[in-house]
């Protein structure tokens, strides 16, 4: 009985665990390239969900189809704020930065909440369900997750196979070293901003596709935690630990509320919201380059 | 000896514009809750300075020291409600209790996290926070997510005047006493040796490695001081002012994000900065909710983009840059 | 550049004193509120601000003003933007005390807002009226000048559990599954408590924490437990996903009540055919039979707009087009209540005021009022409604039914293929 809901449980994590790491490769793309911790992610994560949900209950259009939409509007705020606010900035004191960014994020909000309002929001894409036996799956969350997947290829092979891609990489490996390569670093780090930011705003469409209600100007706090802890488990600089600690963060979200729920007189929920915090704590300590890398 | 008094000399202008504060509240009608919300801004900014200024390292997580310090004092007057004879000396043990909880809370997350630098310290201080209201809630610790309400057992243990002054008036008192206090240990850190080797770390902490400094044991006196008193304000706001506690009330983070923005505008490391930033910062919020309810945040997060970008060593930093050398120069540090 | 800062911090000063108007004169009588209208509870709190605007228009234009000592006096309703935040409650309701000298207080939305603001009115003598802390603990506090006129959080779920234990004997297996915040633990507990004196069985019984994004875990291992039916949830955010998750696992139970989501129209719009049959309990709901026939039977007070008049006014006052909840009912009747009780001790006086209110019961378009010697409202009970064809439909108490109850309600699946809840 347990071992079957864990079962379940587990699965469903690593469905959403995908998502997760993908809504997370932004981040740890702007920390690795600009050493900046973008504490506003998660206001960019709400950017992405009402795009969707306006292209969806306005237009009509197909939330696969807000994807490229999405990513555009994506790297179009990306470059704006850069070049207003992050490029001057660089240097700054930590401090500077995470208050910076977190303002940006407060901006959105309120600008998002002048436009749509406070009211929490949701739309129904229909595309049937796969019942597994152990649990049921939404084909809509299917897709989430696959398309979360195929965007995590798609960088990897502009990271590796591409000009610019590599040029960008070379610029995370060593920014010294680069510059002397002949790479212009100033548009690498505007790129590299604009591109963490449309990847966020992106994985806003994919997280609607994946929960399509609740969306709210102040939806992003949460997903910000989450993506802190996610990108802590691979690393903090590599998008690639961040998708595969996305992964990891599923499981662990989905399968410890079993185990935990075997306790009595606490409340299991909560208690996997204390462990993914205690998990970070513990990665920072022993092994702050992440779970994944080699060292 | 001369020398050392006119080392304090910059208490003057602290001490002078608190009295001023307490003497608007008191003698001009309806200003007192103002001047209390204003207090316990700039006690916020005065103890997270001693850290945040004081060092350069983002606490993203401060708010959970005043949230332990909440615990204390309410675990303080509802556990020990039914001991007779206890009267206003249960606020005392409150308060022993708050700095003890925080205390404790600061050397363990200090052992822990104090060994990560810039963004990694940042983020770890944010989990121990959030880490810390799941504990509560999910192991049910201290009554859980119900929280405790105890405003019955103080009235039970001071009577009604005595607890209704307490929660208007002598709360309000206390966080001005945090306030100058945290002043004043501000200006002596940076008076003793404390405060060199601080600056020194501030400025490149390999540097001041290689020189010599113990860098962690300075990190660490700053850390736990300012933690201390950021349970002092929570167990005289946030318990004796408000009567309950509810976890995700006082472990909200959008209270380190005020105390951020607080020493920033005033000027990170000064010591009156936090008070200008404290009083700017309430004074605009409090005037933005009345004329303009409802767009507060619209209008404050551009202006602290701006603040950031252009003024990054804030008011009181500009200040003292324009007065070096002069004689006010004494007076603004 | 000295110069431009000693300016601007002079200017400042300036702003600090001269910020505090005189009151006037005493031709109005003068309602405060610290009112919530950004931060967390910026959507209760724009409601409330609407329906207290709608019940001081009506007094002041309908009913002619308040009687007080034979002159008819108007309202007056003064209200500033706390942010949801505990700092400003009090410095805002310092402000309305002395400087608006208003005669009475109405508290901000939420139990916490509502405990902060407490001593600073008690410490005055002034009286302070609570519609939007539900938290029972407000009232065990020896607090002599609240009073409420929202009801208990303990009553929420009495009514879904009445209604199932009356119209399904077979139905044992109850699963209680509510947000972790006092206001629904204590929701859970009330629940919980009748539950167990109807004979029904709890067979789940968890919480999961605020701000949730995913509840599939907890849905898990509530559907391994065979509810017949589902009780939970917390505030709207929480019941949408709840609703939602519910669906897309496919759990099917006979009756599903929501407690704070599910009345809310923003609720259907989000979720269309997934919240058909989804029930949830609410202090009012547009449809209610409350009217002066039916305090006349029942042999009580009769005051306010009717139903009808009370939407028309609302939306004057919060000029769009947006319909009132139940939030600004209950505080729209807060001022109705007042009214009265100012009228009842012939005084603005907050004990003699507070005096009256505690004699007071009476029946207005959100239903009935009475508090018990501590101020816990104990003479409004609440309606449950059903969504059925996308319209909410009160299905429960009996004597306040629009329309029968679907019991049970269509599964997902025969939902998503265009059944509806009609019984």
């Amino acid at each position: 009985m347990v071992f079957e809901q864990l079962t379940g449980n587990l699965f469903q994590g690593l469905v959403l665990g995908a998502v997760y790491g993908m809504a997370t490769m932004g981040l740890s793309l702007i920390f690795g390239v600009l050493k900046v911790v973008n504490v506003g992610h998660g206001a960019f994560v709400m950017v992405g969900a009402f795009i969707t949900f306006w292209l969806f209950s306005a237009l009509g259009v197909n939330p696969i189809f807000a994807i490229p939409v999405a990513f555009v509007i994506g790297l179009g705020l990306g470059l704006f704020f850069y070049y207003t606010v992050i490029q001057r900035l660089i240097k700054a004191p930590e401090l500077a930065t995470l208050l910076a960014t977190f303002s940006i994020g407060v901006l959105l909000q309120e600008v998002v909440k002048l436009i749509f309002g406070s009211e929490f929001r949701g739309y129904n894409w229909t595309v049937g369900k796969i019942d597994l036996g152990l649990t049921v799956l939404p084909v809509s969350k299917l897709l989430a997750s696959l398309g979360s997947v195929g965007i995590a290829v798609l960088l990897y092979i502009w990271f590796n196979r591409t000009r610019a891609g590599s040029a960008m990489r070379s610029v995370v490996e060593d920014s010294e070293g680069a510059r002397v390569c002949g790479v212009n670093v100033g548009a690498a780090y505007a790129w590299s901003f604009a591109l963490g930011i449309g990847l966020t705003v992106t994985s806003g469409v994919l997280l609607t596709m994946f929960i399509p209600v609740g969306i709210n100007p102040y939806m992003g706090g949460g997903y910000t935690l989450k993506a802190f802890v996610i990108a802590v488990l691979g690393g903090l600089s590599s998008p690639y630990g961040a998708f595969f600690g996305g992964l990891v963060f599923g499981l662990i979200e989905n399968g410890s509320y079993t185990l935990f729920a075997l306790l009595p007189g606490v409340e299991p929920f909560a208690l996997t919201r204390f462990l993914s915090f205690l998990i970070l704590l513990i990665i920072l300590l022993i092994r702050p380059t992440g779970l994944l890398t080699r060292k | 000896m001369k020398n050392q008094v006119t080392k304090y000399y910059p208490m003057l202008p602290v001490l002078a514009a608190y009295a001023a504060l307490f003497l608007i509240g008191r003698n001009m009608s309806g200003m007192w809750q103002l001047v209390a919300m204003l207090l316990f801004y700039c006690a916020l900014g005065q103890a997270f300075n001693i850290f945040l200024g004081m060092t350069g390292y983002v606490d993203f997580g401060y708010v959970a020291f005043m949230g332990v310090g909440t615990y204390g004092m309410a675990l303080a007057i509802s556990r020990l409600a039914h001991i007779e004879g206890l009267g206003a000396g249960i606020i005392v043990i409150g308060f022993v209790l708050a700095v003890l909880m925080s205390t404790m809370l600061s050397i363990a997350v200090g052992a822990v996290a104090l060994r990560l630098r810039g963004a990694y310290f940042a983020i770890a201080t944010i989990g121990v926070n959030e880490g810390f209201r799941f504990l509560i809630e999910g192991a049910r610790i201290w009554n859980g997510s119900e929280g405790i309400i105890f405003t019955a057992q103080l009235n039970q243990i001071l009577g009604r005047e005595a607890a209704s002054a307490l929660a208007t008036f002598w709360a309000d008192l206390f966080v001005l006493i945090i306030a100058v206090a945290a002043a004043l240990v501000t200006l002596i850190y940076m008076r003793s040796k404390i405060g060199y080797a601080l600056t020194a770390l501030r400025e490149d902490e390999d540097a001041a490695k290689v020189m010599g400094i113990n860098v962690t044991k300075f990190k660490i006196i700053a850390f736990i001081t300012s933690a201390s008193f950021a349970g002092l304000v929570g167990a005289s706001s946030w318990a004796l002012k408000t009567p309950y506690v509810f976890p995700p009330e006082v472990f909200e983070i959008h209270y380190t994000i005020e105390a951020i923005i607080i020493v920033l505008l005033g000027g990170a490391g000064t010591l009156l900065g936090p008070l200008v930033g404290g009083l700017i910062y309430g004074i605009s919020k409090y005037y933005l909710s009345i004329f303009i309810p409802g767009f507060q945040l619209l209008i404050f997060a551009p202006i602290i983009i701006v603040i950031i970008v252009v003024f990054p060593e804030g008011v009181v930093g500009m200040l003292k840059a324009k007065t070096r050398n002069t004689a006010a120069g004494r007076f603004i540090v | 550049m000295k110069k431009t800062a000693i300016i601007a911090l002079g200017f400042f000063l300036l702003a600090f004193v001269a910020g505090q108007a005189p009151a006037q004169a005493a031709d109005s009588i003068d309602i405060g509120h610290p009112a919530c209208l950004s931060g967390k509870y910026a959507k209760a709190g724009e409601q409330a601000v609407g329906g207290i605007k709608a019940c001081v228009d009506w007094v002041n234009n309908e009913y002619g003003g308040v009687s007080l000592k034979g002159k008819k006096v108007p309202l007056k309703y003064t209200y500033y933007d706390c942010e949801s935040n505990k700092e400003s409650v009090t410095s805002l309701i310092g402000r309305l005390v002395t400087v608006d000298k208003v005669d009475v207080v109405f508290a901000p939305y939420s139990s916490g807002l509502t405990l902060r603001g407490a001593p600073v009115t008690e410490a005055r003598g002034m009286l302070y009226m609570d519609h939007g802390g539900a938290n029972n603990k407000i009232f065990q506090q020896g607090f002599r000048y609240v009073v409420q006129t929202i009801g208990p959080a303990s009553s929420y779920h009495r009514g879904t559990l009445d209604m199932i234990h009356k119209i399904d004997p077979k139905a044992k297996r109850v699963a209680l599954a509510y947000e972790d915040s006092e206001f629904a633990k204590m929701v859970m507990e009330g629940a919980e408590e009748h539950a167990k004196e109807l004979g029904f069985e709890i067979v789940f019984k968890r919480t999961y924490p605020k701000g949730v994004t995913d509840m599939t875990p907890l849905l898990s291992a509530m559907k391994a437990s065979r509810p017949d039916f589902v009780l939970g949830g917390g505030h709207f955010e929480d019941g949408q996903l709840f609703n939602r998750q519910m669906a897309d696992l496919d759990i099917d139970t006979n009756a599903f009540s929501l407690i704070a989501a599910a009345t809310l129209p923003a609720f259907y719009d989000a979720l269309e055919y997934m919240a058909e049959g989804v029930m949830g309990p609410s202090h009012w709901e547009y449809g209610v039979k409350y009217s002066e026939q039916a305090a006349k039977s029942a042999g009580t007070t009769w005051i306010g707009p009717s139903q009808d008049e009370f939407v028309a006014l609302f939306k004057k006052a919060a000029g769009k087009d947006m319909v009132p909840d139940y939030h600004a009912a209950e505080a729209g009747a807060q001022v109705l209540a007042y009214a009265l009780a100012v009228e009842k001790a012939g005084s603005v006086a907050s004990d003699k005021v507070r005096k009256a209110l505690g004699d007071l019961q009476f029946m207005s378009f959100y239903g009935g009022w009475d508090v018990d010697d501590s101020g816990l409202q104990i003479g409004h009970t609440m309606v449950d409604v059903q969504w059925q064809d996308g319209e909410r439909i009160i299905v429960w108490p009996e004597s306040a039914q629009t329309g029968k109850v679907c019991y049970p309600m269509p599964t997902f699946a025969e939902k998503a293929k265009g059944k509806v809840a009609v019984p």
